[in-house]
């Protein structure tokens, strides 16, 4: 039974007439995170009929589907058999890549950097060389569009939303919030803190894939004078791996 | 050789639609589907059904790009004669100084204008032109997406590019058309009752969950295609701890802080963390995509309306997959969630009681 140990165990229940959602339960975090997007690939893969969305991210999966298509029996029976199938071993993917993403510090990129070093009571360049010190996890993608959500860094507590959110942010803006890290890459409003931001071109809607960037790739973040905004400007962030 | 003969894959442009008068139109169709992995929401247009027979009557596919009217009046004049549809709310439909008929296909002369007015009980009306307009795509839809800032609203002497024409069926005298197809018109009315299943986290809300089907909602004026805000007797979570973000349907009803309801509509970011109390059926979405804010004394929204209950976290049929070489008539035959119960249930369908269900 070392399989079953290892997969844990999904509950699938319907989520209105066009949904169904799993959840994997009883792992630990990372691994019941695994399990989801394991899980997303398969049914990507197996291109059932009518379903039009999969939504992985931290320990569930929401499937969305066409109701007068298929239905929620139909999609439960494809979860189960493929996460037995996950159960028997885990199956080879694309290896993480590390993208580094120069980032302005403060200032007019960063203006909330002040306050938020004041909230965890540290210096400036103390949440600095926290946010730049290890590469970050992106689990999922969030709001607004194609964001890569990552785990935050090793701040010793978590930062608070800002009280009144922006009505814009604008692209390539570094937020934090609660324990979780991101990059905006469209502009949008936001009520994340902003820290910096970098002069990569972060999204190219005409990319395939859309993003560069898949959950469990990491950004490590480097910190950049403001004179040298214009040596990155525009770049894209798809050549920024290594 | 054969330069007479060159064939492309682009139709030919026939006519242009003019634009005199935008309102508040913009071109759309059923939605981007595909990317909700990425973080994109589907959009599309939100009043499912009368789109889709919309783009039926004119004779396109249903997914045909056409032209989305909110609440303003409307113009535009064809340079070629055309066959068009109009559907939605209700609202006059004038075609060459002409009152017509909206949910049936009209045929249009070039040069004759064609006007839509006095949209009321609801928001969006629905312009089909049969072969559909010339118009930019990204990632295999034109829906507006204001988060990608990607999307063709109209503005007054905007000119849609018209991909095909069509000979006036109607009779030559008298100019009525030739045909009435009785297609199934959408309800528009005062007050509207909503379908929902139970939602995911339903028992976070104890007591308070009926609340939901006992009195009128009102829907606010801060409702758009990212979700319907709704004031009322709202219920209230009586669960504590965060929910970690997860991916929501459209159609989740969250009670986010404050008195209001806020119903996730297709604009909505894929991911949320708020407690998901019902989801609103496909076709009580399309409803949803229908009224517009009413004053708090108007009744707006309400009730709701209680479909078969959701079978929550459950043990699974081990049924194989893939369904072993049976036509798919056989799953219909095999247990589903859904209980055989009335449908459409009767009006007086009890608000507070739910219908048998198999699973229970």
């Amino acid at each position: 039974m070392a399989g079953t140990a290892d997969s844990g165990e999904v509950t699938i229940a319907d989520c209105g007439d066009s949904a169904v959602v799993v959840k994997a339960v009883g792992l630990p975090p990372d691994r019941a995170w695994r399990t989801v997007h394991a899980l997303a690939d398969a049914v990507e893969a197996a291109r059932p009929g009518g379903v039009y969305g999969i939504v992985p991210t931290y320990d569930t999966l929401l499937v969305e589907f066409d109701c007068a298509t298929t239905d929620h029996l139909t999609l439960r029976r494809l979860l189960r058999y493929e996460s037995g199938r996950l159960a028997e071993g885990p199956r080879p993917g694309p290896a993480p890549r590390r993208f580094v993403v120069p980032v302005v510090y403060g200032g007019e990129h960063g203006p909330d950097l002040p306050v938020v070093a004041e909230q965890l009571g540290l210096t400036e360049a103390e949440v600095v060389e926290l946010h730049s010190r290890a590469p970050l996890t992106v689990r999922c993608f969030g709001a607004p569009a194609a964001a890569p959500m990552m785990d935050g860094p090793a701040f010793p507590r978590p930062v608070p939303r800002l009280a009144s959110p922006r009505t814009s942010v604008v692209p390539g803006s570094i937020a934090v919030a609660g324990r979780q890290a991101v990059i905006s890459p469209m502009p949008s409003p936001g009520g994340w803190p902003l820290l910096g931001r970098t002069p990569l071109r972060v999204l190219d809607l005409d990319a395939r894939p859309l993003t560069p960037y898949r959950p469990g790739d990491t950004f490590q973040f480097v910190p950049i004078a403001p004179e040298q905004w214009d040596e990155h400007a525009g770049a894209a962030l798809e050549a920024c791996h290594d | 050789m054969t330069d007479a003969l060159t064939v492309t894959d682009a139709p030919a442009l026939t006519g242009t639609l003019t634009v005199h008068r935008a309102g508040l139109a913009a071109v759309q169709d059923l939605g981007r589907f595909g990317h909700s992995r990425y973080g994109l929401p589907v959009n599309g247009a939100l009043d499912q059904h009368s789109a889709r027979v919309a783009n039926v009557l004119a004779g396109n596919d249903e997914g045909a790009p056409l032209v989305e009217i909110t609440a303003l009046d409307f113009g535009c004049t064809p340079s070629t004669d055309i066959l068009i549809a109009v559907t939605g709310a209700p609202a006059d439909v004038t075609v060459g100084g002409v009152a017509r008929p909206m949910w049936e296909p009209l045929p249009v002369r070039a040069g004759e204008t064609i006007t839509v007015s006095g949209i009321r009980l609801g928001l969006r009306v629905y312009l089909a032109v049969l072969g559909s307009v010339d118009t930019p795509s990204l990632l295999g839809s034109c829906a507006p997406d204001t988060i990608l800032g990607f999307g063709r609203s109209l503005s007054d002497g905007d000119e849609l590019a018209l991909r095909t024409s069509c000979p006036p069926v109607a009779h030559p005298v008298f100019g009525i058309p030739l045909f009435r197809v009785h297609a199934p018109v959408a309800h528009f009315a005062e007050s509207w009752t909503v379908d929902v299943t139970d939602g995911p986290d339903l028992a976070e809300f104890g007591d308070t969950a009926e609340r939901l089907f006992r009195s009128p909602f009102t829907v606010t004026p801060r409702s758009n295609h990212i979700g319907l805000r709704m004031s009322g007797d709202v219920p209230r979570r009586v669960a504590t701890g965060e929910v970690l973000s997860r991916g929501v349907p459209v159609g989740a009803v969250e009670v986010p802080a404050g008195d209001e309801l806020l119903v996730l509509h297709r604009g909505r970011g894929v991911t949320a963390g708020y407690p998901v109390l019902a989801v609103v059926t496909a076709t009580g979405l399309s409803a949803l995509g229908r009224p517009g804010p009413a004053s708090p004394s108007a009744s707006g929204t309400g009730p709701w309306r209680r479909r078969w209950p959701t079978t929550g976290p459950s043990a699974m049929p081990s049924a194989p997959w893939p369904p072993v070489s049976a036509p798919s008539s056989t799953s219909c035959a095999s247990p589903s969630p859904r209980p055989p119960g009335p449908s459409p249930p009767p009006s007086d369908f009890p608000l507070t009681s739910r219908p048998p269900s198999p699973c229970e």
